[in-house]
């Protein structure tokens, strides 16, 4: 998630900070104030930001996407361009963990949450959505933009090596990939669900792949149709 | 014959264009493995226009949408054939079932996860095109069979259909059976379709180095014949009306092909 777009997220959740801080016994936060100038705002702050990313990989966390998906689904309604949702997850990420223990589990989140962070735009949101499952809203993009940009994630991440002094650790993720239709109203679990559904087709064709709903729209091309019917012409099957 | 707890060997036999054979194949195909001892369900996996049970002979009075729709059981769908194998039946002229939804996807995904562990294999007959369900049911099966007929639409069809799933679901081996084949050269026929059909696929499909090459493998070629139409307006399969029949021998051996095929190991997802 981008700086820029971080800020305006955490100016839109000042309430919900607030009420964190009256959770912590700090009945009025006005007091505050009364201590050195912008020492609330600096707490709001640290508290919003504790409160949507996850601490490890500092991606947003689950509750903050499904906010973001729900809001960039309105506005797909609104502006009439399509909204995609990438679903990715570590393939054997238990074997890691198992294998070489929790913190190395812990650097391969981190190295995944990276790699995200490195081929995202400035207004998508990539987040950890559970263990090892991460999950990446691009909004306002078109199908075959969001195909190239889950190409281009897929590709960072498969395979993706991790090295420490002990280990090289050598990891693929299944990648799910599907997108709004602008015309119709969706919930965002709906959303998610069919996502889910493209990374766990990824799994069953292999792992280490990327799924996605739709089909490539240009199917057969003209070189393609030209050379099915010229082998036809040349030495099709009525011939002799 | 696999353990109870195996999952099924799952096959989905699509061809892109309608017409060319798929129900009759699946359904003759069902009942030769059947007569292998297989423990075999067809899957009429066409929801919106649904004609397995017409082609058997059977009028099932309940289907898959049924069940969707929580009016019956599974246990109350599948039918017993009398042909060895068991169907489970679709409804037809049920658009709200013919498309991918969610519900969709998830109430074959539950009938499916019920159903692997009492079959040696599950036939999935596929509709005709390239729909999202089509695509589904694709996605679902351990091996694609494709059904595709000499004529230069069907192997057009056929090379977009492959080219899509290819795209899809990364799927690198299909397996093809040329039906509708001169019956003077059929043999000949089928190699020169695979022939050609792999040619355009190595040439348009294959990535380049370090990608797995996409191959398709020829299963057999089953001539035009007579006693096809016969069976199909007798509403019977070929070998119960014509066990002699070229292409009911051809059947048998492209039963004997899957059945070598059939010994894969279960798939978990994790």
């Amino acid at each position: 998630m981008s700086k820029k777009n971080s800020e305006k997220d955490n100016a839109l959740d000042l309430t919900a900070a607030l009420r964190i801080l009256q959770n912590a016994g700090i009945e009025d936060p006005r007091m505050l104030s009364e201590d050195s100038d912008g020492r609330i705002q600096f707490i709001i702050n640290a508290l919003c930001d504790l409160s949507i990313h996850d601490g490890l990989t500092g991606l947003v966390n689950a509750t903050f996407f499904h906010a973001v998906l729900e809001r960039e689904i309105h506005r797909s309604l609104r502006t009439g361009r399509t909204c995609a949702l990438m679903v990715i997850d570590i393939d054997h990420f238990k074997h890691i963990n198992d294998t070489y223990g929790h913190a190395e589990g812990d650097r391969v989140l981190q190295a995944v949450a990276d790699q995200l962070r490195a081929n995202l735009r400035n207004m998508d949101t990539a987040a950890r959505i559970g263990g090892e499952e991460f999950a990446v809203i691009l909004p306002e993009c078109s199908p075959q933009d969001a195909v190239q940009a889950a190409k281009r994630i897929h590709l960072s991440l498969n395979p993706l090596t991790t090295t420490t002094d002990q280990h090289a650790i050598r990891l693929t993720t299944s990648v799910g990939l599907v997108w709004t239709d602008p015309s119709i109203p969706a919930k965002s679990s709906s959303l998610l669900s069919e996502a889910d559904q493209e990374m766990y087709r990824a799994k069953r064709n292999g792992r280490g792949r990327l799924c996605y709903k739709h089909a490539d729209p240009t199917i057969v091309s003209r070189r393609e149709r030209s050379a099915l019917m010229a082998m036809e012409v040349e030495e099709g099957p009525h011939g002799h | 014959m696999v353990t109870k707890s195996a999952k099924a060997h799952r096959i989905a036999v699509i061809s892109g264009k309608g017409g060319v054979g798929k129900t009759v194949i699946t359904a003759n195909m069902a009942a030769a493995l059947s007569a292998r001892g297989r423990r075999i369900l067809v899957v009429d996996a066409d929801l919106g226009l649904a004609n397995m049970d017409i082609l058997l002979g059977v009028d099932p009075p309940f289907t898959m949408q049924d069940v969707f729709e929580g009016r019956r059981p599974l246990e109350d769908i599948v039918l017993r054939t009398k042909k060895g194998f068991d169907l489970l039946p679709a409804g037809s002229g049920l658009p709200m079932w013919a498309s991918l939804t969610t519900a969709l996807t998830e109430n074959v995904t539950s009938i499916l996860a019920s159903l692997d562990c009492r079959y040696d294999a599950l036939l999935f007959d596929a509709g005709a095109g390239v729909g999202d369900v089509v695509l589904y049911f694709a996605g679902l099966a351990d091996e694609i069979l494709l059904v595709a007929t000499p004529e230069p639409t069907s192997m057009m069809d056929a090379y977009a259909t492959i080219k899509i799933i290819h795209q899809l679901d990364k799927r690198n081996e299909f397996l093809l059976v040329v039906n509708q084949a001169d019956p003077a050269q059929s043999a000949r026929i089928g190699r020169m379709v695979a022939k050609h059909l792999q040619g355009v696929m190595s040439e348009f499909l294959d990535a380049g180095a370090g990608e797995i090459p996409v191959k398709l493998e020829l299963v057999g070629a089953i001539p035009q014949d007579p006693a096809i139409p016969e069976s199909i307006r007798q509403r019977k399969l070929l070998c119960e009306i014509h066990p002699q029949a070229p292409s009911t021998q051809l059947m048998n051996e492209l039963a004997g092909f899957l059945n070598t095929r059939m010994s894969a190991a279960p798939v978990g997802v994790s």
